[in-house]
């Protein structure tokens, strides 16, 4: 008898050390959601700055339209005249390679 | 100076030609003459320099952008000697700069009344006209080019 209450006692103290096992688990789980909102605040924190970085990557190809219009003009300028060198150097000594040569010009690289 | 327009003409004959114009002086952002004006009056640059530009939109607003540049010696204007008589391009001076006008008409008569001057001039014409001709030609050429090639990748095509 005096086992069995001793093995009754033994369970329940396990029963109650599992539920306290439990109970100290499930704890920060429930606390979880309570820092789990930070990951996503930092990671929307972190968003805009990713936006921003990717904005600061962007201007090699949205730079064209932020370009000044003085600066675009000079470079419209500059292609005329690189153009205007190799068709002058094709009309001075014809051939088809001479007719196609590429220009330094940023508008056709 | 020589005068491309006048090249193979005596000292003479040249200087009979250059009597006929009226010598003027573009100050420096000054306008010779605008796309579409009449032209009557072929100029010959004699200091200083003349550029000739087209109109083009360039993010929605009109822009001059140059297509060619003339030093002295070389000639503006020829559209003065070619039907229908309208500048195809406006030329403005980017420092000052001083020209020869050769009104159409006086020239026309002094090559009438002397033809072998009428004829080198003539010629001299053709050659200008023919080198623009040529060398817009290959420009033009060079830009199809391009423009079959985008084509070809498939740049454009998403429209």
């Amino acid at each position: 008898m005096d086992m069995l209450l001793m093995g009754l006692c033994v369970t329940f103290i396990g029963v109650a050390f599992t539920a306290l096992a439990f109970v100290a688990a499930t704890r920060p789980t429930s606390s979880v959601p309570v820092t789990q909102p930070q990951p996503p605040a930092v990671k929307a924190a972190a968003a805009p700055a990713r936006f921003f970085s990717d904005d600061a990557a962007a201007p090699s190809i949205a730079l064209p339209p932020q370009v000044p219009i003085e600066v675009l003009l000079h470079q419209i300028e500059n292609h005329v005249r690189l153009e205007q060198a190799a068709a002058e150097s094709f009309v001075a000594f014809p051939t088809q390679a001479q007719l196609h040569s590429k220009t330094t010009s940023p508008f056709v690289n | 100076m020589e005068h491309e327009l006048l090249h193979g003409l005596s000292s003479a004959e040249a200087d009979e030609v250059l009597a006929l114009g009226e010598r003027i002086t573009v100050p420096s952002g000054g306008s010779l003459f605008q796309l579409g004006d009449p032209a009557d009056r072929l100029f010959l640059t004699q200091r200083g320099r003349i550029r000739l530009t087209l109109p083009m939109m360039v993010r929605g607003r009109e822009e001059d952008i140059l297509i060619e540049e003339k030093s002295p010696g070389e000639t503006v204007g020829w559209s003065a000697m070619v039907p229908p008589y309208r500048f195809t391009l406006s030329a403005t001076a980017p420092l000052e700069t001083e020209v020869i006008a050769l009104p159409r008409e006086a020239l026309c008569a002094f090559c009438d009344s002397s033809p072998a001057v009428g004829y080198k001039v003539g010629m001299n014409l053709a050659i200008l006209v023919g080198q623009r001709l040529q060398l817009v030609q290959a420009m033009w050429l060079r830009e199809m080019q391009r423009t079959v090639e985008l084509r070809a990748a498939g740049v454009g095509d998403a429209r």
